[in-house]
Order: structure tokens, then C-alpha cells, then sequence
């Protein structure tokens, strides 16, 4: 029993955090590290995304990608011009839209864009 | 940070702050840091370190938490938790610089006496600390200070749990005839920076 008392004050002894007179000081300390680690993180994060968003951008061209979109589209283009000219001969409103290859690279562009938003947030998370 | 979030942080419970630090909040850490660094400042020191290894330490301690903070559910209080996580970083920095090994199998008659005795002969905790063989406090450290049970203890210092016991008991029976009796003055002595 007297030994179960004085293991339990040993605890309340432990427990008791001595006073440092340079507490702030230390706090301090741990929080700029906390935000140098956290700018790292975010730099490196950062540029993850953007070698993803590269390394996807690569694939892209390198599996001929645009060609196939490209043909695609002007298929997908036919289609829709002889559709509209049906219905209404007289709107020209595919005329409005840029032609071929500017808007497969502006596709393109805008899937990277997203592949390396996804890959920092995926980043972030984990 | 702004004064008025210093007040609003500082009435919130560690839990909440703890909650907030998961979602990203720093500065809601930085509140937990000046509550509870002291804690595992005292703790690194009491557990042998010399002070300025212990500040290095405690504030891995508090990285590492800060980056684990999710696995803190409020089960236990957060000092306890931090408390875990210094012992066992600063255990990992013994071992590193091989020095763990030495204060492990270090004898019996390893203790030193360096206690200041107070008019009656007693002394407080960190006096009587400092009386016993390095690897009977770093047991007793562990177990009464960081909370870890003997058998963890001995997983951490790669000890026999027989030895780990022996070094608990050993501890035990000279800090009970060295220490001050429960409630005298120097129960309540704190040490400085």
C-alpha cells in the first residue's frame, strides 16, 4: 500500500513541470521551425505539382496524343458542322471557335494545369 | 498573431487546440508549446540530458508532434502524449551516438551522489534523480515521467524486462529514503531555466 502511495506521488512529483525562465523563448523556437519546415513543404509540394503537371504534359506528346485528338476533333468538328447546317443553314457559329491544333494545345494546357493542381492537393493530404 | 486570437487560443482546451493544429493552424501548436514545453523540458533533464540536448530534443519532440498531431484523439492528456514522443526520440538520439548501450549496462554502483541534502538529510525529485545510477533513472524516468509501461521501457532501451524491473525497483528504494516526505517544502521547488 505505501508503495502504491509513493508511486503515485513519484507521478505528481514528475508532473509537476518546473518553471524556466526562458519558456517563451523556447516556444518561440519551435513555431519559426514549424513555419521554415511548413515554406519547405510547400516549395516541394510546389514543384512536385509542377514536375507532375511536365512529366504528364511529356506523355502527353510522346504517345502522340495530339494527333489523335487533333483527328478526333476535325471528325467530331465534320460531324457537328453537317448537324448545325441542318438544323440552321444559315448559323455559322462553329466560324466563332478557333481552329484545329490551337484549341487541342489550349485542352492540353488546361489538363495539365489540372493534373498539377490534383497532384498538390494529393500531396498535401498525405 | 494578433492579440485577440493570443486570448482566443489561450482559453480553448488542448483538445480544441490539438484540432485546430490537425486542420493546419499554427498558431494554435505554438499554444500548446507554451503550455506543455516546460513539461517535456523537465522531463528530458530529469531523464539525465544535459540542458541544452534537452531543448534540442523537446523541440523535435514538438516537430515530430505537430506532424503526427491526427493521431492525437484526446484519449490521454496532450503532455502525456509529447512526453512519449521526447523520451523516445531522445532514447533514439542515445542509441545514435552509441551512448545508450553504456548507461544501460552501466553497475549499480554507478550512482552518484551529487544530491544537496536539505537540514534534515532529504532532497527533492530532481536532486534525487540525480543520485541514482543513469540507467535506473532513465527507467524510472520513463516509467513515472513519459508514462510508458515497464515492457515498453524495455523495448525501448533494448533491455530484458527483468532488468528494466530491477532498475525500476532499485530506483524506487533509494528515492523513497532520500526523498522529502510528502508535503515539505521542497515537494514544491521548481528549477530554472
Amino acid at each position: 500500500m505505501a508503495e502504491l502511495e509513493f508511486e503515485r506521488r513519484l507521478e505528481r512529483l514528475f508532473g509537476d513541470a518546473p518553471a524556466f525562465s526562458d519558456e517563451k523563448a523556447f516556444a518561440m523556437a519551435v513555431e519559426r521551425k514549424l513555419a521554415r519546415g511548413w515554406t519547405l513543404r510547400r516549395m516541394l509540394i510546389g514543384a512536385a505539382g509542377l514536375v507532375g503537371g511536365v512529366v504528364g504534359a511529356s506523355q502527353l506528346i510522346l504517345s502522340n496524343f495530339m494527333g489523335q485528338v487533333e483527328a478526333a476533333s476535325e471528325g467530331s468538328s465534320r460531324i457537328l458542322r453537317a448537324g448545325v447546317a441542318e438544323w440552321a443553314p444559315r448559323v455559322e457559329l462553329l466560324s466563332a471557335l478557333p481552329a484545329g491544333t490551337s484549341v487541342v494545345w489550349i485542352a492540353s494546357g488546361l489538363a495539365v494545369l489540372a493534373m498539377g493542381f490534383v497532384l498538390t492537393r494529393v500531396i498535401e493530404e498525405f | 498573431m494578433s492579440g485577440a486570437n493570443t486570448t482566443r487560443l489561450a482559453n480553448l482546451h488542448d483538445v480544441e487546440l490539438a484540432a485546430l493544429a490537425a486542420a493546419g493552424d499554427r498558431a494554435a501548436f505554438g499554444e500548446l508549446v507554451r503550455r506543455h514545453g516546460s513539461a517535456v523540458r523537465g522531463l528530458l533533464r530529469r531523464m539525465g540530458s544535459a540542458p541544452a540536448e534537452a531543448d534540442d530534443v523537446a523541440q523535435d519532440a514538438f516537430l515530430m508532434a505537430f506532424e503526427r498531431i491526427r493521431e492525437f484523439r484526446g484519449e490521454g492528456a496532450f503532455a502525456a502524449w509529447v512526453k512519449k514522443i521526447a523520451a523516445r526520440l531522445y532514447l533514439r538520439r542515445l542509441q545514435r551516438e552509441r551512448r545508450l548501450a553504456g548507461l544501460a549496462q552501466e553497475a549499480e554502483d554507478g550512482s552518484v551522489d551529487a544530491h544537496q541534502p536539505d537540514a534534515a538529510g532529504r532532497i527533492d525529485l530532481d536532486e534525487g534523480l540525480k543520485s541514482l545510477g543513469a540507467a535506473e533513472r532513465l527507467c524510472v524516468s520513463m516509467c513515472y515521467g513519459a508514462g510508458l509501461s515497464h515492457a515498453e521501457t524495455a523495448e525501448a532501451l533494448n533491455l530484458p524486462l527483468g532488468t528494466v524491473k530491477s532498475h525500476v525497483k532499485r530506483g524506487l528504494e533509494k528515492l523513497r529514503t532520500r526523498l522529502a516526505p510528502a508535503g515539505a517544502a521542497l515537494e514544491g521547488r521548481q528549477g530554472n531555466g
